[in-house]
């Protein structure tokens, strides 16, 4: 139980502390202690008849702002104030009392209280001593620990019951000279009485009651001088309010005294590294060893703390924790020679902000610089005996320097079975380099906060991976457009897009096109080797699936807006020719009419006029002129009625006559280079094949065979297919 | 989270469990009821390491924490009889076991079974209780003598006492033994069998703790319209923290979904509070395939190979992926929860997919901003990692400096008042070409020293520049003694002056000719 005594707890009294300086005429004495500023370096080239500038004196009020900013700067460095976790409030009191800043986020920072100090100066003998209380500056502290701090309001408002109070602590630290015990006695009633009658005060009015408070009285005297006052231990003066003196010289002490409270109130504690190899000014070829002491939260040592006070394992020795004159504890560790950039993930259980003890020693400042450059260095605990254990890593973010804790224990997930015998293990031919710039495409980056209304950030990167992955083949062997992407592009990337532009759309088509083209060249397709058993399917095969696969692809994107629908309705145009629209009635699958009836709803008119012009055109046809036109088009009529029966024989060659028909219709204007070209080598392969006679003269298309034979009527009608496919393979 | 069971031998677990009866004694339930629970974790916990203990007076590492459950059981069979139940000693033993296996950090399961029979003397759970009580009350936080009691398990756990009675024998035990779990934290409870105690009822209450305690949690990870089943090893516990304004319970939504991606380097070691193993699950469900028909995805997501190994799986290829690229994915665990996934080595041959969980809230990991203000690159007009991939948006910079990353002063030891008064003479003796820093510098000293009301370094600081000025040797440029003599003016009168009233250098023609 006694590592929790020093848990943080709920409402804790370090969210808010008032700081109240006394600024009477008493604290323009000197300090007791000079300080040598003149120094005359030993190699001077000055001449020798200079005598340095006498030492200087600071006054208790140089020395007091001196050791309060400290305490600040710890504060603020390990407690960023944009957490608006701890604030401090800093109070002058003399005659009357003054607050140098509020509780609100942007009034938090050490250069806001030190201008505050520079305004207000220090205190002047001629003051009139007589009116100077302390007394006042307690007063104000308490009236501003009623004031709610906005993670106070917050909370406030986020309780479901609004007559709930909202536990209000607070401490107060109080630096001033008291001037006997009975003084003390008398500013502890004074606190108690203020407490009171703000708390009666802060019901009424829109305020916070003070639940408890915590009052840290600091006596301090010159040094050298006598002091009679005590140190007091924490007492509970009443429910409302603790109290504790501490007695101090000023000079030095004071701020020794001051950093050790900081530690105390904010939760902290120190750790000296150790052997921290650094160049010599004047010798750079020679390297010293420093030590720079550094202060964090507690909980980054809560492991040795736990494990020193139970486990035989760790030599209680090595990492203890030394003391120095102003019984302020260490924990050692030491330096670890950093690698040169550690891009590695480290299993780290906490990360903690740090600061220097002494943050413009040079050695901080080499430590702080050197790691502010963006390297990390390992931490090892030092032990007598054994293994080396490295528990720490320092390593700044960001312009802050964060203490990381690595698991130093053993992992329970050790000895794993790999990945790849798990399910899914033995497939080799994932499109691991696919989705490695998938991933890149879909890199976070950070964005402000959205105003009203607009998107969450992270929401938009949902719904982009939610369109990118629409459909995504996860094996090489599943794809084929996905592995021939210097022909397909740049569809597949503006197909995914939220919203393509005309110019994008005429992309998309041309990429089909060329598509087109590559089928009419009979250009072989990428088919990966692997996962086809034999020689593979055919060509023409391979186009088919081709062409089906860029389909669903299409498909998958048709609702992202009218222009994606247009590149699908593009493919649908070439694949799927317009005589076809007249016989959509008759169409076989029943999730193909769903998606043919929204095309219709969401496309404008000039798709359904023109299918609507064909029909006219074709009925409009003589005899001869119809069957042409249906002979153009027969292989897509194949080509469908294939794919809806599942029936896997190859189209017919001159499959792209209809292209050149549709396209020169589509578009309406002077032929495309493509339509040219396609009509050409139309011809050519026109010259080259003869169409079956059968056919010609056959209605719809299909050539009765060996008719004669049927006629026989014997000979079974199981040769009928097969007489089919030999017909097909014909010419 | 690695398992401690602690079997009770004292002689009193010797007893017949029903009268008269020699042969069936109470310990053979225990064993018979540890083993099914051993059955249970074989089958659907086997990555996870269980160590068995037994206790009496004394405590024994019977077997260290293994995934062998062979072992484990042959362990059981092993047990001898011993004297006197002191669960005290029990509970130390787990707690120096666990210690010296896994540290503080880990969170560990707990089952102690015992007969219900709280020992007698020095050492049984009423005494030990009631020491532990006195010791609360009697000093607060200076109990750190040798004989702390083990609870709460300084590593975060869940304890659960099987106690193997009739329900009325044990009546009186019942509320020493919840006690105990709430000393620990409250979580796991005291089980009971439900009925007369035999051989069926221990089985099932045995079953019944293993099935809600130990179970196997499968999780979907996704990406879009691509997903994989996978399973979380160790299981992803509810969080749990109390913070400065109030308690957080985050549960587990058992749904990754992947936000976006990271460079490794980017998310730079973040605090993490567990990490997980992902292991795809075998995809025997057909189900998840005709329900993505209906969708526009087609065969993208949801294979229906039943083959395991042999179908492709999302959560293989993800692995592969990031272990190519080294990059973590950010996925989204519950509200406002978040965690990364990468590749992760235990030996240089076989790797794997891990989950590393982050802390509940949108500053989980400082540096990357709040974790729901990160969207998609492909949304901004200019992509933050450059055009051949050498920038990048992290660390995101806080407008607020710390004290060590500015040039802070501090005068509290001599030295460093006196590093400061030096850097301004050296760059005092470099004029005019240091003239800018040399008067930074000034201004450095001139506010420092009114904020700390330290007025008399002002005119200290003033007759050095003054003395400076007459070192000055023949060959120095003009412009330093002027300088020199203007800044020593200066620093007098800013003792009246505003704080933000800089000095600023002397407007002469040399400086002017030099700005030329």
């Amino acid at each position: 139980m006694a590592a929790e005594g020093n848990a943080p707890k709920i409402f804790p009294s370090s969210h808010k502390t008032v700081v109240i300086l006394d600024h009477s005429p008493f604290m323009a004495e000197a300090c007791g202690q000079t300080v040598d500023f003149d120094i005359l370096p030993k190699q001077s080239r000055a001449a020798p008849g200079i005598i340095p500038l006498a030492p200087l004196a600071k006054s208790l009020w140089t020395c007091t702002v001196e050791a309060a900013s400290e305490y600040a700067r710890v504060v603020y460095d390990v407690y960023p104030p944009r957490s608006r976790d701890k604030l401090l409030k800093f109070v002058i009191t003399d005659t009357e009392a003054r607050s140098l800043n509020s509780w609100l986020e942007e009034e938090q920072s050490l250069s806001n209280v030190l201008q505050g100090l520079a305004v207000v100066g220090p205190p002047s003998d001629s003051d009139d001593a007589e009116n100077c209380s302390v007394m006042h500056g307690l007063a104000m502290a308490v009236e501003s620990l009623c004031e709610g701090s906005e993670k106070q309001l917050e909370h406030k408002a986020s309780l479901s019951d609004p007559e709930e109070p909202v536990v209000n602590k607070g401490r107060v630290v109080c630096i001033t000279t008291v001037k006997s015990q009975g003084h003390i006695q008398m500013l502890e009633e004074c606190m108690q009485e203020a407490i009171v009658q703000h708390n009666k005060i802060a019901e009424a009015a829109d305020k916070l009651p003070i639940t408890h408070c915590e009052l840290v009285l600091i006596h301090t005297v010159p040094v050298g001088a006598d002091n009679n006052i005590q140190d007091q231990p924490n007492k509970e003066v009443s429910s409302l309010l603790s109290c504790e003196v501490h007695s101090v010289h000023s000079g030095r002490h004071i701020a020794a005294k001051l950093a050790l409270l900081v530690q105390k109130h904010f939760h902290l504690t120190s750790t000296t590294i150790t052997g921290i190899p650094m160049k010599e000014e004047q010798n750079a070829s020679t390297s010293a060893n420093y030590d720079v002491e550094i202060l964090h939260s507690k909980d980054a040592h809560i492991e040795i703390l736990k494990m020193g006070s139970t486990s035989q394992g760790y030599d209680s020795s090595g990492f203890a924790c030394s003391k120095d004159s102003f019984g302020r504890e260490t924990v050692i560790l030491k330096w670890c020679t950093p690698k040169t950039n550690i891009v590695e993930l480290q299993y780290c259980t906490g990360a903690y902000r740090i600061t220097p003890a002494d943050v413009n020693s040079r050695p901080s400042s080499c430590l702080t610089n050197f790691l502010l450059n963006g390297r990390a260095v390992m931490l090892e605990q030092p032990r007598k005996s054994g293994s080396k254990v490295i528990s720490h890593m320092l390593a700044s973010h960001g312009g802050e320097i964060f203490l990381h804790c690595l698991g130093t224990g053993r992992s329970p997930l050790e000895d794993p079975p790999s990945i790849s015998e798990g399910s899914g293990g033995r497939v080799t031919d994932y499109r691991i380099t696919d989705y490695g710039d998938f991933m890149k495409e879909n890199r976070l980056m950070p964005y402000p906060a959205p105003q009203d209304g607009q998107i969450l950030p992270e929401k938009e990167a949902i719904a982009v991976l939610e369109r990118t992955t629409r459909y995504w083949p996860l094996v090489i062997s599943d794809t084929i457009i996905f592995n021939m992407a210097s022909h397909t592009d740049p569809l597949p990337t503006l197909i995914t897009k939220a919203a393509l532009t005309e110019d994008e759309v005429v992309e998309c088509q041309k990429a089909i096109y060329h598509l087109v083209g590559m089928e009419s060249r009979s250009e072989p397709l990428p088919i990966p080797a692997m996962g086809t058993r034999g020689k593979g399917p055919k060509r023409d095969e391979q186009y088919r699936q081709m062409w089906a696969e860029l389909d669903t692809l299409l498909r998958a994107h048709a609702s992202t807006s009218i222009n994606h629908q247009k590149v699908l309705e593009c493919l649908q145009e070439i694949r799927r020719p317009a005589e076809e629209a007249k016989e959509s009635s008759r169409k076989a699958g029943k999730k193909e009419e769903v998606v043919v009836k929204e095309e219709r709803v969401m496309t404008e008119q000039s798709t359904a006029e023109l299918a609507w012009q064909e029909i006219q055109r074709y009925k409009a046809m003589s005899e001869r002129e119809r069957s042409d036109f249906e002979r153009g088009n027969t292989n897509n009529d194949h080509f469908r009625h294939r794919q809806q029966t599942e029936v896997s024989s190859p189209p017919i060659k001159k499959l792209k006559t209809s292209l050149e028909d549709s396209q020169g219709k589509q578009q309406g204007g002077p032929p495309s280079l493509l339509a040219i070209w396609t009509s050409r080598i139309n011809s050519k392969y026109n010259s080259r094949h003869c169409e079956f006679a059968g056919r010609l003269t056959a209605e719809g298309n299909k050539a009765e065979l060996y008719v004669n034979l049927q006629k026989d009527g014997t000979n079974g009608t199981s040769d009928k297919p097969s007489g089919v496919k030999q017909e097909k393979r014909g010419p | 989270m690695p398992t401690v069971i602690l079997l009770d031998l004292s002689l009193s677990m010797t007893r017949p469990v029903v009268s008269g009866d020699n042969d069936f004694q109470r310990k053979h339930l225990a064993i018979q009821g540890v083993s099914t629970l051993l059955d249970y974790l074989a089958a659907h916990n086997r990555l996870e390491f269980t160590a068995l203990v037994a206790f009496s007076s004394l405590w024994e590492l019977v077997v260290p924490f293994t995934r062998d459950y062979k072992e484990l059981k042959e362990g059981l069979n092993r047990m001898d009889d011993y004297d006197k139940t002191c669960i005290e000693t029990g509970l130390a033993g787990v707690s120096q076991i666990v210690m010296d296996e896994w540290g503080v950090g880990l969170p560990c399961q707990v089952v102690l079974v015992t007969d219900g029979s709280p020992g007698v003397g020095k050492g049984s759970l009423k005494e030990s209780l009631e020491r532990f009580y006195s010791s609360q009350h009697h000093h607060d936080d200076l109990s750190t003598d040798g004989d702390e009691f083990p609870l709460p398990f300084p590593f975060p756990s869940k304890l659960h006492l099987v106690c193997l009675a009739n329900p009325p024998e044990v009546q009186g035990v019942l509320g020493q033994l919840q006690r105990l779990v709430d000393m620990n934290g409250g979580a796991g409870g005291v089980y009971l069998p439900e009925g007369e105690l035999s051989m069926a009822t221990c089985q099932s209450l045995f079953s019944k703790l293993a099935e809600t305690q130990f179970p196997s949690v499968s999780w979907t990870l996704k990406c879009g319209h691509m997903s994989s089943e996978v399973q979380a090893v160790p299981v992803v516990e509810t969080f749990k923290k109390t913070y400065d304004f109030g308690p957080l319970v985050r549960e587990p939504s058992l749904q990754m979904e992947i936000l976006g991606f990271l460079d490794s380097k980017d998310i730079a070691s973040p605090a993490v509070i567990s990490r997980h193993l992902v292991l795809p699950k075998p995809t025997k469900t057909e189900k998840e395939a005709s329900e993505g028909e209906s969708g526009a995805s087609g065969e993208g997501d949801g294979d229906t190979a039943e083959h395991d190994g042999k179908a492709p799986s999302f959560c293989v290829l993800l692995h592969g992926s990031l272990k190519v690229e080294s990059m973590v994915a950010l996925v989204q665990l519950g509200e406002s929860w978040y965690g990364f996934l990468y590749s992760w080595a235990d030996s240089k041959k076989k790797s794997n997919l891990m989950l590393s969980v982050l802390e509940p809230g949108e500053d989980a990991v400082s540096w990357l901003g709040k974790i729901s203000q990160l969207g998609p690159v492909a949304s901004s007009p200019h992509n933050p990692y450059g055009e051949d991939d050498t920038t990048s948006p992290y660390p995101v910079r806080h407008a607020d400096k710390r004290s060590y990353a500015q040039n802070t002063t501090v005068w509290i030891k001599p030295s460093g008042l006196q590093t400061d008064v030096q850097k301004i003479l050296r760059n005092a003796r470099k004029l005019p070409d240091k003239q800018q820093t040399f008067y930074k510098e000034l201004n450095r000293l001139r506010k420092a020293a009114l904020s700390f009301g330290f007025l008399d370094l002002l005119e200290g600081m003033s007759a050095m520049l003054e003395r400076e000025c007459t070192l000055l040797p023949g060959t120095a440029h003009p412009d330093a003694a002027l300088q020199l003599t203007h800044a020593a003016k200066e620093l007098r009168l800013a003792i009246n002056k505003d704080y933000d009233d800089n000095i600023a250098p002397l407007q002469t023609h040399f400086s002017k000719s030099d700005n030329d």
